[in-house]
């Protein structure tokens, strides 16, 4: 225990520092006096409808200095050129207006399914501006947390976005988000693995029947020949969606309260997952984070073909520079329609928070204005601090002009695999679940496609009967 | 500095009775008592109920409302509730939690037990080889999946290639629902083992040479003097251990964590534990209401099955002399 | 520290008394289980000198060993700040949970008064509860003391825990109730027979529990990561979680960061561990 003394006097300047840099301007005594006053309210009051809320909206209002943009790229993270595309875009703002942006940022995989931001959100402290997928639009949506952007916005410019990229961001014809980047799905495979089965160009797979024949030569008992994810998740549900678009199949049929998931497309594509896994040809398992991860499940050679998105070159290029590889596009059901699912993260800011004006003003200066600027910011997202599809005709255009879209995956991606792509559905947490649940019954349990599909349409359509947010897409 | 001011503080209210009571004799030696007592308690009593009372009444009355997660609460009366006992995932997952607890704590104390007796001889490096059981504990969970899920991998995992040789191998621990949760207890096991082991160890440790030496005279095999002197000897220490791991078995963080890094719940909801499945609704699914309705659920199972324990062991007084 | 140096001195007296009649086939018993149940770690400290793709082979010793990753740990991220946040708040928390938890186990062990089984139920009611179920109420709550991102958030919350004064509870009911009376009649008051003669009883028992408890803070995530966005203020399983990107995990980065935080721990433990049984058993925490 002595051993600790010699530094308790350092300890001690430190906290006093980190204490000293936290202080603020005068006024402060009076609003935590607030502040306690109204968490002993609260806590008096118990558990009174209003309580938690009312706390938390006059504090989130007495708080207020800066705007907080919560994001998950990390300051010297890996890329760093995407973490400083955020640090120039927060400045550039902060140059020419008064109300400050101040960047947060949240490791990454709590971002995405943790409990940092419901916590923020559940308590009235949810972050004025932050970025979520289409995965989480309704939940927020629905929650009454997106601030409308469209009045802050030119018709030309809201014209500007590609109408499929922008649809899960919009309701009623307003617009609550926009998007970033478009991030579509494809194949990649090993030219190692590829050319040690003896395999050529000439094999590339084009339906679902060749994909599996292909993965079969190209198992073997250390290798896997495809690789879908395996882990429950929104992920999950987002990689599989396309195989039920080429069937024909909807999650809910437009214009009607009925599920397409008993549809022959749907069926199909849940049996399409099993046999992979029944013929030994995908794992049940992945390596690394998921089966978005590229680097450690295709260049260790645990599968030679993977399903992942676009920001797969990105990945390989900076973690693995002479790994060879070549891509393809989804192969398609027999007599099916080719269709890619195409993600993507948007920038939106928070209707409950100190300064909703400001912050929508702050996204749409950011993403979407048709000044050189604001297309500019779209160019160097989506072709130089990452390699993704552009979600505007005007960044697309001068994305093209600038030689972003000239050559290799990038070229592939945009003139090959990117046409016939569909926008990410937004479903409910409910809806979610239930096809999450299908998938995962008859990729990993076994369980009989039709019988997994028909108890995900039952439930949905039981959800759909009481359904009253804004539309699943 | 903060401990020496809360001593000074302690020190004085504790000390200001005694000074009061000789002054004013009424106050009786119970009631100095019952002064003493109470000032003794209120630092972690005061505590408890704020960092830990309050927000327990608060998240388990949430149960009786509807909760947006955006700060909107409607009244649902017991809605939760029956919405609960409807939920085929609330169920499944009641039974994926049974039979992780049925697994998990007699697991705990066989190998908690079974270690303690083989490094209970002091052997040469005794200490090492007790540090190494123990080490598992001294890393973190998030870790310890990370660790696991990379060992667990289809066909190229460790534990695969070290299976095959023995002629298992081909199995997916992680990936296959009728494997998964026993993967996840034998990670849990591997992990909590070592700090069972070391109170078994000092439960062992306190009874008598003298008894085994008796019986040894007395022509007992070392399995008779296991049960007749090991095992009653160890009944209090048995009794603590039951009621530790089955609170950390329903409620423990490692159930929780190790779940969220290896399975998410997977494959199929087989590993769906009810703590995993109350995050999900709380923070995934923002069902703040619902989660609260089931953890209340789970408290009062908790309280039933703890308020046996001590009924057995007479309000958790474990010695029976 | 001079209690537990004795009690190893016995525990070391009392190994060499008890000889060597273990067999070979304990020995190699043994050797087999705790170099199965160390494996796992092994593979996480080999880990940490692998580079981003060899950090997904089976491979036992690194092809071309790196120190790579833990220069990355410490220069891309400020690791040696969230070590120092993590080892103040753990310590702080171990030291005033110890002193807090051990007076309130000596009143309901040791003294009489009304509503002592209540409360000592309904302080372990509160073990039946985890941390996710809390969270939200909890996070209002160190909010609105005007908390968030203060060390004092994130101690404070962390230092009540049932736990503690459940075990220790348990030892002093174990106390002979000669010691106390006898001090009683001498005039001494509550405080006086606490700290003179509990308090340097409990000794070894605090020993453990304070390893049990630094370990415990020091491997906490959750809340720290709920309550704090001030980088200055993370903690090592933040800055861990920090190594996890969006579209690459590198696990190397996290293996290294895990090695470098998991030494302390592993240190203290090691250091610890005959005194850390040597003080289980005589505390009579069983």
């Amino acid at each position: 225990m002595t051993v600790d003394a010699p530094e308790a006097s350092d300890v001690q300047k430190r906290v006093d520092e980190a204490g000293a840099s936290r202080s603020r301007p005068a006024g402060m005594n009076r609003r935590s006096l607030i502040k306690v006053g109204a968490g002993a309210a609260g806590g008096l009051g118990l558990f009174g409808p209003s309580a938690l809320p009312l706390i938390s909206r006059r504090s989130a209002a007495a708080q207020g200095d800066t705007l907080k943009f919560w994001q998950f790229y990390a300051p010297g993270g890996q890329v760093e050129s995407q973490a400083a595309w955020f640090e120039n875009t927060v400045a550039g703002w902060n140059e020419q207006n008064d109300k400050q942006v101040e960047l947060v940022y949240v490791p990454n995989s709590d971002y995405m399914d943790g409990t940092k931001l419901p916590t923020a959100f559940a308590s009235g402290q949810g972050p004025d501006l932050f970025i979520i997928s289409p995965g989480d639009f309704l939940r927020y949506y629905n929650g009454g947390v997106l601030q409308d952007l469209t009045p802050f916005m030119e018709q030309e410019a809201i014209d500007d976005f590609f109408p499929d990229v922008l649809a899960s961001r919009v309701v009623d014809d307003k617009v609550f988000g926009l998007p970033m980047e478009v991030e579509p799905m494809a194949m990649y495979y090993s030219l190692a693995a590829w050319e040690e089965a003896g395999l050529t160009d000439s094999d590339i797979p084009q339906t679902w029947e060749q994909l599996l024949e292909v993965g079969q030569r190209l198992t073997n008992d250390q290798r896997f020949g495809v690789l879908f994810e395996t882990n429950p998740g929104y992920y999950q549900n987002f990689t599989w969606y396309p195989f039920m678009w080429q069937g024909g199949a909807e999650i809910q049929v437009p214009e009607s309260n009925k599920s397409g998931m008993r549809d022959p497309g749907a069926v199909e594509a849940l049996k399409f997952w099993q046999d992979a896994v029944n013929l030994g040809v995908s794992p049940r398992t992945v390596l690394g984070g998921g089966a978005w991860d590229v680097v450690p499940n295709l260049t260790t050679g645990y599968c030679a073909i993977q399903n992942v998105g676009i920001w797969a070159i990105s990945a390989l290029q900076e973690n693995a520079p002479d790994f060879e590889y070549g891509i393809f596009k989804l192969p398609v059901p027999e007599g099916g329609q080719y269709s890619t699912d195409l993600g993507g993260w948007a920038f939106v800011a928070n209707s409950q928070g100190q300064d909703p004006e400001t912050a929508a003003q702050f996204v749409v200066w950011a993403l979407g204005t048709m000044s050189e600027d604001s297309i500019q910011r779209g160019v160097d997202w989506c072709t130089k601090a990452k390699s993704d599809m552009a979600p505007r005709q005007s960044v697309q255009e001068l994305a093209t002009e600038q030689g972003g879209f000239d050559s290799g995956p990038l070229k592939q991606f945009a003139e090959e695999i990117l046409p016939g792509g569909r926008g990410e559905p937004r479903v409910t947490p409910e809806i979610y679940k239930s096809i999450s649940d299908a998938i995962q019954a008859a990729q990993l349990n076994g369980t009989d496609p039709e019988q997994a599909a028909e108890q995900a349409a039952t439930e949905i359509e039981a959800f759909l009967a009481t359904y009253t947010g804004a539309p699943i897409l | 500095m903060s401990v020496l001011s809360a001593g000074d503080a302690a020190d004085g209210a504790a000390g200001r009775p005694r000074a009061r009571a000789t002054r004013r004799s009424h106050l009786s030696q119970t009631h100095r008592e019952w002064l003493a007592a109470y000032l003794f308690l209120l630092p972690d009593v005061l505590g408890l109920l704020i960092f830990v009372g309050l927000p327990m009444v608060l998240a388990l009355s949430l149960g009786f409302f509807d909760v947006s997660g955006f700060g909107t609460y409607t009244f649902a009366g017991l809605g939760n509730y029956r919405k609960m006992l409807a939920d085929p995932l609330f169920l499944d997952s009641l039974q994926v939690t049974a039979k992780y607890v049925l697994v998990l704590v007699p697991g705990l104390y066989v190998s908690g037990l079974g270690l303690a007796l083989l490094v209970k001889r002091p052997v040469r490096l005794i200490g090492l080889f007790r540090a190494m059981l123990f080490l598992p504990n001294v890393i973190s969970l998030v870790v310890i999946g990370l660790l696991w899920k990379f060992l667990f991998v289809d066909r190229i995992g460790m534990v695969n290639v070290l299976l095959s040789k023995i002629g298992l191998g081909g199995l997916s621990w992680l990936g296959d629902p009728d494997l998964s949760l026993w993967a996840l207890l034998g990670v849990t096991i591997w992990f909590l083992m070592g700090f069972y082991m070391l109170i078994f160890l000092a439960g062992l440790q306190e009874i008598p040479r003298e008894y085994y030496d008796a019986a040894r005279i007395d022509g007992a095999g070392p399995l008779r003097s296991f049960r007749d002197i090991t095992l009653p000897l160890l009944k209090p220490t048995s009794f603590f251990v039951l009621l530790v791991s089955l609170v950390a078995a329903v409620a423990g963080p490692q159930g929780f964590d190790l779940v969220y890094v290896m399975t998410s719940g997977g494959p199929a909801n087989s590993t769906n534990l009810m703590t995993y499945y109350i995050y999900q609704q709380a923070f995934l699914f923002s069902n703040f209401g619902y989660a609260a309705a089931m953890a209340s659920f789970l408290v009062f199972v908790l309280l039933g099955l703890t308020g046996i324990l001590f009924a057995v062991t007479r309000g958790g007084r474990f010695d029976f002399d | 520290m001079t209690s537990t140096d004795i009690g190893g001195a016995q525990f070391g007296m009392r190994a060499a008394g008890e000889g060597r009649s273990g067999g070979t086939l304990l020995i190699a018993a043994l050797i087999l289980i705790s170099s199965l149940t160390v494996f796992p770690l092994i593979w996480m400290v080999s880990s940490a000198f692998k580079t981003g793709t060899e950090v997904y082979t089976l491979r036992i010793v690194p092809e071309v060993p790196t120190l790579d990753n833990f220069r990355y740990v410490f220069t891309q991220l400020p690791f040696a700040r969230y070590m120092f946040n993590s080892f103040f708040v753990s310590a702080t928390v171990t030291v005033v949970a110890l002193f807090f938890h051990s007076m309130a186990a000596y009143a309901l062990a040791r003294l009489h008064f009304p509503g002592r089984e209540l409360i000592f139920r309904l302080i372990f009611s509160t073990l039946l509860v985890s941390l996710p179920v809390i969270l939200v109420p909890l996070f209002v709550l160190v909010r609105s003391m005007g908390m968030l991102n203060t060390y004092a958030g994130l101690i404070i919350p962390a230092i009540f825990n049932a736990f503690g004064i459940f075990l220790l509870r348990q030892f002093y009911l174990g106390i002979p109730q000669e010691l106390e009376e006898a001090a009683i009649l001498d005039g001494a008051g509550y405080w006086r027979v606490y700290a003179n003669i509990i308090l340097p009883l409990s000794r070894p028992i605090l020993a453990a529990l304070a390893v049990f408890f630094f370990l415990a803070n020091w491997n906490s995530f959750l809340w720290p990561l709920t309550i704090t966005s001030d980088p200055d203020l993370w903690v090592v399983q933040t800055g861990i979680a920090s190594f996890q990107q969006q579209y690459a995990s590198a696990q190397n980065y996290i293996m290294a960061a895990s090695v470098v935080v998991a030494m302390p721990t592993m240190l203290l433990f090691f250091i610890f561990q005959r005194q850390l049984v040597e003080s289980i058993k005589t505390s009579g925490f069983k």
